[in-house]
Protein backbone atom coordinates (compact mmCIF):
# COMPACT_ATOMS: atom_id res chain seq x y z
CA UNK A 1 0.00 0.00 0.00
CA UNK A 2 0.94 3.64 -0.68
CA UNK A 3 0.82 6.16 2.37
CA UNK A 4 0.93 9.96 2.27
CA UNK A 5 2.39 11.79 5.30
CA UNK A 6 1.77 15.29 5.43
CA UNK A 7 3.29 17.33 7.77
CA UNK A 8 5.05 20.91 7.65
CA UNK A 9 7.55 19.68 9.77
CA UNK A 10 10.28 17.71 7.85
CA UNK A 11 11.62 15.96 11.41
CA UNK A 12 7.86 15.21 12.25
CA UNK A 13 7.72 13.73 8.86
CA UNK A 14 10.70 11.69 9.80
CA UNK A 15 9.53 10.39 12.90
CA UNK A 16 6.09 9.57 11.63
CA UNK A 17 7.64 7.63 9.04
CA UNK A 18 10.29 5.78 11.95
CA UNK A 19 7.30 5.29 14.09
CA UNK A 20 5.33 3.54 11.10
CA UNK A 21 8.45 1.29 10.85
CA UNK A 22 8.34 0.48 14.69
CA UNK A 23 4.97 -0.26 14.27
CA UNK A 24 5.45 -2.94 11.32
CA UNK A 25 4.04 -1.04 8.93
CA UNK A 26 7.65 -0.11 7.35
CA UNK A 27 7.07 -2.62 4.01
CA UNK A 28 4.50 -0.11 2.98
CA UNK A 29 5.65 2.73 0.28
CA UNK A 30 5.74 5.82 1.99
CA UNK A 31 5.11 9.73 0.00
CA UNK A 32 5.50 13.09 1.96
CA UNK A 33 3.90 16.23 1.71
CA UNK A 34 5.10 19.43 3.17
CA UNK A 35 1.96 21.21 3.53
CA UNK A 36 -2.12 20.83 2.88
CA UNK A 37 -1.76 21.82 -0.73
CA UNK A 38 1.05 19.75 -1.51
CA UNK A 39 -0.77 16.93 -0.24
CA UNK A 40 -3.93 17.43 -2.00
CA UNK A 41 -1.60 17.64 -5.26
CA UNK A 42 -0.07 14.11 -4.56
CA UNK A 43 -3.32 12.23 -3.29
CA UNK A 44 -4.27 13.28 -7.12
CA UNK A 45 -0.58 12.14 -8.71
CA UNK A 46 0.30 9.35 -6.26
CA UNK A 47 -3.09 7.86 -5.12
CA UNK A 48 -2.30 7.10 -1.75
CA UNK A 49 -4.30 3.99 0.44
CA UNK A 50 -4.22 6.29 3.19
CA UNK A 51 -3.11 9.34 4.06
CA UNK A 52 -1.67 10.44 7.70
CA UNK A 53 -1.78 14.23 8.21
CA UNK A 54 -0.54 17.24 9.99
CA UNK A 55 -3.90 19.49 11.54
CA UNK A 56 -1.73 23.06 11.35
CA UNK A 57 -0.23 23.53 8.45
CA UNK A 58 0.32 26.46 6.40
CA UNK A 59 -1.31 26.75 2.76
CA UNK A 60 -3.96 24.32 3.89
CA UNK A 61 -4.57 22.75 7.08
CA UNK A 62 -5.28 19.15 7.73
CA UNK A 63 -8.99 19.73 7.99
CA UNK A 64 -9.13 21.41 5.12
CA UNK A 65 -7.31 18.93 3.05
CA UNK A 66 -9.83 16.24 3.84
CA UNK A 67 -12.87 18.36 3.45
CA UNK A 68 -11.48 19.48 -0.26
CA UNK A 69 -11.12 15.66 -0.93
CA UNK A 70 -14.58 14.69 0.41
CA UNK A 71 -16.19 17.14 -1.47
CA UNK A 72 -14.56 15.94 -4.49
CA UNK A 73 -15.46 12.30 -3.92
CA UNK A 74 -12.04 11.21 -2.90
CA UNK A 75 -12.50 8.60 0.09
CA UNK A 76 -9.22 8.04 0.88
CA UNK A 77 -8.39 6.63 4.38
CA UNK A 78 -7.92 9.29 6.23
CA UNK A 79 -5.81 9.65 9.53
CA UNK A 80 -4.77 13.00 11.48
CA UNK A 81 -1.56 12.61 13.54
CA UNK A 82 -1.46 16.11 15.31
CA UNK A 83 -0.16 18.01 18.49
CA UNK A 84 -3.90 18.65 19.84
CA UNK A 85 -6.25 16.54 20.86
CA UNK A 86 -9.42 17.88 22.31
CA UNK A 87 -12.45 16.09 22.22
CA UNK A 88 -13.67 18.67 20.05
CA UNK A 89 -11.31 18.12 17.14
CA UNK A 90 -11.55 14.50 17.50
CA UNK A 91 -15.47 14.63 16.64
CA UNK A 92 -14.88 17.72 14.25
CA UNK A 93 -12.32 15.17 12.14
CA UNK A 94 -14.80 12.30 12.82
CA UNK A 95 -17.39 14.24 11.39
CA UNK A 96 -15.12 15.64 8.56
CA UNK A 97 -14.69 11.86 7.49
CA UNK A 98 -11.48 10.82 9.64
CA UNK A 99 -11.50 7.32 10.90
CA UNK A 100 -9.00 8.69 13.79
CA UNK A 101 -6.89 11.31 15.50
CA UNK A 102 -3.26 10.42 16.64
CA UNK A 103 -2.39 12.70 19.33
CA UNK A 104 1.66 14.29 19.64
CA UNK A 105 3.66 12.99 21.58
CA UNK A 106 2.95 9.44 20.66
CA UNK A 107 4.04 5.87 20.30
CA UNK A 108 4.07 3.04 17.63
CA UNK A 109 1.44 1.54 19.77
CA UNK A 110 -0.82 4.08 18.81
CA UNK A 111 0.06 3.65 15.19
CA UNK A 112 -0.74 0.07 15.67
CA UNK A 113 -3.95 0.28 17.40
CA UNK A 114 -5.76 2.87 14.55
CA UNK A 115 -4.09 1.21 12.10
CA UNK A 116 -3.10 -2.87 12.34
CA UNK A 117 -6.71 -3.60 11.27
CA UNK A 118 -6.67 -1.77 8.00
CA UNK A 119 -2.89 -2.08 7.09
CA UNK A 120 -2.25 -5.48 8.90
CA UNK B 1 -7.16 41.47 24.45
CA UNK B 2 -6.25 38.77 26.55
CA UNK B 3 -9.08 38.09 29.65
CA UNK B 4 -9.23 34.60 30.31
CA UNK B 5 -6.73 32.46 32.40
CA UNK B 6 -2.96 32.49 31.39
CA UNK B 7 -1.36 28.67 31.66
CA UNK B 8 -0.05 28.34 34.68
CA UNK B 9 3.76 26.80 35.48
CA UNK B 10 2.75 23.37 37.05
CA UNK B 11 0.59 22.32 33.26
CA UNK B 12 3.36 23.98 31.06
CA UNK B 13 6.10 22.35 32.96
CA UNK B 14 3.68 18.61 32.68
CA UNK B 15 3.60 19.22 28.82
CA UNK B 16 7.16 19.91 29.01
CA UNK B 17 8.07 16.74 30.83
CA UNK B 18 5.69 14.69 28.73
CA UNK B 19 7.06 15.63 25.53
CA UNK B 20 10.90 15.31 27.00
CA UNK B 21 9.88 11.97 28.34
CA UNK B 22 8.34 10.48 24.91
CA UNK B 23 10.17 12.31 21.73
CA UNK B 24 13.14 13.33 23.67
CA UNK B 25 13.81 10.20 25.78
CA UNK B 26 15.20 12.33 29.21
CA UNK B 27 13.89 13.64 32.19
CA UNK B 28 12.85 17.44 32.29
CA UNK B 29 14.62 18.48 36.05
CA UNK B 30 14.02 21.71 37.28
CA UNK B 31 17.51 23.61 36.65
CA UNK B 32 18.75 24.76 40.01
CA UNK B 33 18.58 28.46 40.10
CA UNK B 34 22.56 29.22 41.27
CA UNK B 35 23.71 26.96 38.96
CA UNK B 36 25.90 28.43 35.99
CA UNK B 37 25.13 28.17 32.46
CA UNK B 38 27.02 28.13 29.15
CA UNK B 39 25.14 30.27 26.56
CA UNK B 40 26.92 30.72 23.29
CA UNK B 41 24.35 31.72 20.18
CA UNK B 42 21.32 30.61 20.90
CA UNK B 43 17.92 29.05 19.18
CA UNK B 44 14.67 30.64 20.53
CA UNK B 45 11.02 29.12 19.51
CA UNK B 46 8.08 30.80 20.00
CA UNK B 47 4.28 29.60 19.22
CA UNK B 48 0.36 31.86 20.05
CA UNK B 49 -2.44 30.91 21.32
CA UNK B 50 -5.63 32.74 20.66
CA UNK B 51 -8.75 32.92 22.63
CA UNK B 52 -10.29 33.88 25.82
CA UNK B 53 -6.42 34.29 26.85
CA UNK B 54 -3.79 35.91 24.31
CA UNK B 55 -0.20 35.04 24.35
CA UNK B 56 2.65 32.78 23.27
CA UNK B 57 5.10 30.02 24.72
CA UNK B 58 8.97 31.05 23.74
CA UNK B 59 11.57 28.52 24.17
CA UNK B 60 15.28 29.36 24.35
CA UNK B 61 18.29 27.47 24.40
CA UNK B 62 21.79 27.45 23.23
CA UNK B 63 22.01 26.13 20.03
CA UNK B 64 24.18 23.08 21.08
CA UNK B 65 21.62 22.16 23.02
CA UNK B 66 19.22 22.58 20.29
CA UNK B 67 21.12 20.25 17.98
CA UNK B 68 21.16 17.55 20.55
CA UNK B 69 17.54 17.77 20.66
CA UNK B 70 17.07 17.09 17.34
CA UNK B 71 19.72 14.62 17.11
CA UNK B 72 17.29 12.78 19.97
CA UNK B 73 14.27 13.30 17.98
CA UNK B 74 15.60 11.83 14.91
CA UNK B 75 17.64 9.16 16.55
CA UNK B 76 21.13 10.40 14.63
CA UNK B 77 24.28 9.45 16.45
CA UNK B 78 26.66 11.45 18.31
CA UNK B 79 28.79 12.32 15.16
CA UNK B 80 26.00 13.01 13.04
CA UNK B 81 25.54 17.31 12.44
CA UNK B 82 22.21 18.19 11.70
CA UNK B 83 21.96 21.42 9.21
CA UNK B 84 20.31 24.57 11.15
CA UNK B 85 17.42 23.98 9.36
CA UNK B 86 16.50 20.41 10.90
CA UNK B 87 17.77 22.31 13.94
CA UNK B 88 15.42 24.72 13.72
CA UNK B 89 12.07 22.27 12.55
CA UNK B 90 13.20 19.74 15.67
CA UNK B 91 12.76 22.77 18.36
CA UNK B 92 9.43 24.33 16.83
CA UNK B 93 7.98 20.81 16.49
CA UNK B 94 9.02 20.52 20.44
CA UNK B 95 7.31 23.46 21.33
CA UNK B 96 4.15 22.84 18.96
CA UNK B 97 3.64 19.83 20.80
CA UNK B 98 4.04 21.43 24.27
CA UNK B 99 1.80 23.94 22.44
CA UNK B 100 -1.25 21.51 22.05
CA UNK B 101 -0.81 19.85 25.11
CA UNK B 102 -1.34 23.43 27.21
CA UNK B 103 -4.18 24.44 24.46
CA UNK B 104 -5.76 21.16 24.90
CA UNK B 105 -6.01 21.81 28.94
CA UNK B 106 -6.86 25.57 28.93
CA UNK B 107 -10.33 26.03 28.47
CA UNK B 108 -11.26 28.97 26.09
CA UNK B 109 -8.01 28.71 23.95
CA UNK B 110 -9.08 27.74 20.99
CA UNK B 111 -6.16 28.47 18.56
CA UNK B 112 -2.69 27.54 17.98
CA UNK B 113 -0.35 29.14 16.01
CA UNK B 114 2.30 27.68 13.41
CA UNK B 115 5.69 27.42 15.18
CA UNK B 116 8.71 29.90 14.46
CA UNK B 117 12.07 29.84 15.44
CA UNK B 118 14.85 32.18 14.77
CA UNK B 119 18.19 32.43 16.48
CA UNK B 120 19.09 34.47 19.54
CA UNK B 121 22.02 36.47 21.45
CA UNK B 122 21.08 35.60 25.07
CA UNK B 123 18.52 33.67 27.27
CA UNK B 124 16.01 35.21 29.09
CA UNK B 125 16.36 36.63 32.62
CA UNK B 126 15.90 33.41 35.27
CA UNK B 127 13.36 35.78 37.13
CA UNK B 128 11.42 35.68 33.72
CA UNK B 129 10.61 31.86 33.04
CA UNK B 130 11.04 28.29 33.92
CA UNK B 131 14.18 26.46 33.76
CA UNK B 132 14.50 22.66 32.97
CA UNK B 133 17.34 20.65 32.30
CA UNK B 134 18.14 18.87 29.32
CA UNK B 135 20.72 16.11 29.82
CA UNK B 136 23.02 18.80 31.51
CA UNK B 137 22.21 22.08 29.97
CA UNK B 138 18.90 24.36 30.35
CA UNK B 139 16.15 25.48 28.66
CA UNK B 140 14.19 28.53 29.49
CA UNK B 141 10.30 28.52 28.91
CA UNK B 142 8.42 31.58 29.30
CA UNK B 143 4.87 32.15 29.22
CA UNK B 144 4.25 36.16 27.60
CA UNK B 145 0.71 37.28 27.40
CA UNK B 146 -0.05 39.41 24.71
CA UNK B 147 0.04 43.02 27.11
CA UNK B 148 3.74 42.31 28.14
CA UNK B 149 4.95 41.89 24.97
Amino acid sequence: MKILIADDSKVMRQIVLRTMRQAGFGHHDFVEAADGAEALDKVASDAPDLVLSDWNMPNKTGIELLRDLRSGGNEVPFGFVTSEGSEEMRETAKAAGAMFLIAKPFTSDHFSDALSGMLG
Amino acid sequence: MTNGTAPDNALVLAAIEQVWGSMLFASADPWPADRPAEFGSGVQAQIELRGDWNGRLVLTCDRDVAAQIAGAMLGCGPEEVLPDLDVHDAVGEVLNVVGGSVKGALDGVSALGLPGVAPCTAPPAQGECMVVSWRDAPVYVQVVPDAAA
